[in-house]
């Protein structure tokens, strides 16, 4: 029998992606294939490859503060959408936490100047500001401050998987009593930094990715943001809340193994999953489709497949696994929420989308590699997974709210 | 993380501070900041800093000749919490250890030295050795990897309260089952670009441009350094005949506004706390609200312990330094508080039980 005290439910999804803001362009846009992938030379000059960015990020943010960096604002927005996706009025937040997820921070308001003669560009106009939004946690006080919400505030930063744990994190945090409710997500711009860091690490594929394929070559770095609110289902069904989606079971391992590469066999992933299943209740015939990481790069996605393999072992058909980064690329910080948010549609709709650009599957027996049509079928129960380096892995299961 | 829920004991402490790597409690003794040599300073700058040392001369076998300090200090300080704890690890199941670590900064040195490659070769030329050195959590990656430790691990930060969530997540994640023990870590390395941002802000106090002795004349002295604890769920300490308990941690809450006196009453469940700590965060100013709040929960009869201003300097993640070096203080034993507030973003309150 369901403890409403214990059970934690999803009652509103805020998205800034390449797509535009909210839910509903990103669910049209990868329901109609679109991939928003473009030339990196066309948005960073200097830089060559495929990234994906939000265009309109400067017009949405142009009221924010000038202290918000680009994470902050893609962070504020997403939280706003959110807030707004609920149905509540921003009263109803006063006392929420918050548990923002990022990598970069306020790196994308810094350039190279501040280490050549730091004094110095602190003293040019603004360079404090931009200083002062250096840190991770900035982010998730830019979303408090903005909203005047004055819950508990946690930043989180574990490389890729940051989003979901995030999500993972303000779970635990609800059913601590920390909050009634919890704005849970991560932000990820794209800036120099971060262009230059994968660059400078070959993992880049030039053209647009294709995760899972035997001949991927490497991840395009994305941007943009997704925040969940969450909350217990007696907080919900007290204040006659509209639930989305249910937080069935969730999991954070770490592979313990190479700074940047995950452990050949998934074996970090595969426990992950495997604890998240116990956590739900569930048995891996109940998962009908996996939101993967699937970043393109040879060693995850093949590590990835290995995990699934070792998790799924035992089931009925092969599992359903798709990789949605093909759409709109790798959010670093943000992936996991973002990939969250996409799981939750799965659920909520009842469709799996498949990997973009997928022609030659690695082989991988227990695996339905989802390629070609959007397939359509009731889905009761759906995973997202989320791997970073340092070997961090986040698994989330989410149902649907309707039962 | 509610009072209702099972304690989780404090069973080890390790540091790597100004007071050098060091197992256990902090010895009671006098610092002094010293002065920066690392970059190229007008005139007289200190801090409380770090004083090198080699890392596998306290932890044998261990290699950090391709860490930045903070990494290596988390290593290091992780050995000492382990060691001091009793705790051999090949006698536990390492899947079921997490690793929660508390930064404000993360790997600031490594992130310098990466934009300093940008500006000499480019963004197109810069190290690729560095870049993954560069996240914050780096540091809790290697402490996972050097032991060998699959359970959750977890980089967080909040402000001003970055080493209070720390504890409080951590605590969490021992109640909620995901983990046996868990290694909390906050700390943070002095680089230019921080301390710059210090001076150019007008924060530093007076002491750190001469040698006069530390006191109390507004702004902060910078520190660097980093702690772990060692933290079990009360039941496994108390089965494990080896183990220590320095304190219990019997709740936690941090809020960014709304009422603390209320929230923490409602922490407490009736308890009155004889002892607080304050865990300040860099800014004097935030003393005497920590105070005022402290009062009002525990009466005036409470005892309370200032902030020192080697941990102050850690700002945001200095809250287990305050927690160590008071214990270091031989406290009397019983409920105790550890307090600290912000002017504008709220406060953070545990509730220990010494022991």
């Amino acid at each position: 029998m369901t403890d409403i005290h214990k059970t934690i439910v999803v009652t509103g999804i805020g998205i800034v992606s390449p797509y535009g803001m909210g839910l509903d362009y990103l669910q049209a846009g990868m329901l109609s294939g679109k991939s928003c992938l473009e030339p990196t030379k066309d948005v960073y000059p200097g830089f060559e490859g495929t990234t994906a960015q939000v265009r309109e990020l400067a017009l949405l943010a142009k009221n924010f503060s000038s202290r918000y960096s680009r994470t902050d604002q893609l962070a504020a927005l997403a939280a706003g959408d959110a807030m707004a996706n609920s149905g509540c009025d921003r009263a109803t937040f006063r006392e929420s936490g918050v548990v923002m997820a990022n990598t970069v921070g306020g790196l994308t308001e810094i350039d190279t100047g501040i280490a050549e003669d730091p004094a110095e560009w602190y003293r040019r106009p603004g360079g404090l500001l931009r200083g002062a939004s250096y840190p991770f946690a900035h982010v998730a006080d830019a979303v408090g401050e903005h909203f005047g919400i004055r819950g508990p505030r946690c930043a989180i930063s574990v490389a890729c998987a940051s989003g979901a744990m995030a999500i993972a994190l303000a779970a635990d945090m609800l059913l601590d009593g920390a909050a009634p409710i919890i704005l849970a997500g991560g932000s990820d711009p794209l800036c120099p930094f971060t262009l230059s860091g994968f660059n400078s690490l070959r993992a880049l594929d030039p053209n647009p990715c294709t995760p899972f394929d035997q001949n991927r070559k490497g991840l395009n770095l994305g941007e943009g943001s997704a925040v969940l609110v969450l909350e217990t289902l007696a907080g919900a069904t007290a204040r006659n809340a509209n639930i989305l989606a249910v937080l069935r079971g969730w999991a954070m391992t770490n592979d313990a193994f190479h700074p940047t590469a995950p452990q050949t066999q998934g074996r970090g992933l595969a426990d992950c999953i495997r604890l998240s299943m116990e956590m739900a209740e569930v048995s891996g015939d109940d998962i009908g489709y996996v939101n993967a990481h699937g970043t393109g790069t040879p060693l995850n996605d093949i590590a990835e497949a290995n995990a699934y393999e070792t998790a799924f072992r035992g089931r009925n058909h092969p599992i359903p696994v798709s990789s949605t980064k093909s759409y709109f690329g790798h959010c670093l910080g943000a992936a996991g929420a973002l990939e969250a948010a996409v799981t939750i549609m799965a659920v909520r709709s009842g469709v799996l989308l498949p990997t973009l650009r997928l022609t030659d599957p690695i082989e991988s027996p227990g695996v339905d590699w989802l390629r070609g049509e959007v397939k359509r079928q009731p889905l009761p129960l759906a995973m997202s997974a989320s791997s970073g380096f340092g070997g961090s892995n986040t698994v989330l299961i989410f149902g649907s709210g309707r039962s | 993380m509610t009072p209702n829920l099972p304690a989780v004991t404090i069973t080890g402490i390790g540091s790597v501070s100004p007071y050098g790597p060091l197992a256990g409690l902090i010895p009671q003794c006098s610092l002094q900041p010293s002065a920066i040599t690392a970059w190229t300073t007008t005139g007289l700058r200190r801090a409380f800093l770090v004083q090198p040392f080699r890392p596998a001369s306290v932890v044998p076998g261990l290699k950090t000749r391709r860490l930045d300090r903070l990494s290596a200090w988390a290593l290091v300080a992780s050995s000492l919490a382990l060691k001091d704890a009793g705790i051999d690890l090949s006698q536990v199941d390492r899947s079921r250890v997490a690793v929660v670590f508390a930064t404000a900064f993360g790997c600031v040195d490594l992130t310098e030295a990466f934009y300093l490659s940008a500006a000499a070769n480019g963004w197109n030329g810069t190290d690729p050795s560095t870049f993954p050195e560069t996240l914050p959590s780096a540091p809790a990656s290697h402490v996972s990897m050097f032991h060998g430790l699959r359970g959750p691990n977890v980089t967080v930060s909040n402000k001003y309260f970055a080493g209070e969530t720390a504890l409080i997540q951590a605590a969490s994640l021992l109640r909620h089952g995901q983990a046996d023990v868990a290694i909390v870590l906050a700390g943070d390395a002095l680089a230019q670009t921080l301390y710059s941002w210090y001076e150019v802000a007008g924060l530093l106090s007076p002491a750190c441009y001469n040698s006069d002795p530390v006191s109390e004349a507004g702004g902060f002295i910078p520190c660097e350094g980093i702690a772990a604890l060692v933290m079990e769920l009360s039941g496994r300490a108390n089965i494990r005949p080896d183990a220590r308990s320095y304190a219990r941690i019997r709740a936690g809450r941090w809020a960014a506004g709304g009422h603390p006196g209320e929230i923490i009453r409602q922490m407490l469940g009736g308890s009155v706390p004889s002892l607080t700590v304050c865990s300040g965060n860099g800014a004097p100013c935030a003393t005497s609200p920590t105070i005022a709040l402290a009062r009002e929960v525990s009466g005036d009869a409470a005892v309370i312990i200032l902030p020192l201003a080697v941990a102050l300097g850690l700002a945001g993640t200095g809250a287990l330094f305050h927690l160590i070096l008071a214990l270091s203080s031989r406290p009397v034993n019983g409920q105790a508080l550890l307090l600290a507030t912000a002017a504008d973003s709220g406060f953070a309150a545990l509730l220990l039980e010494l022991v």
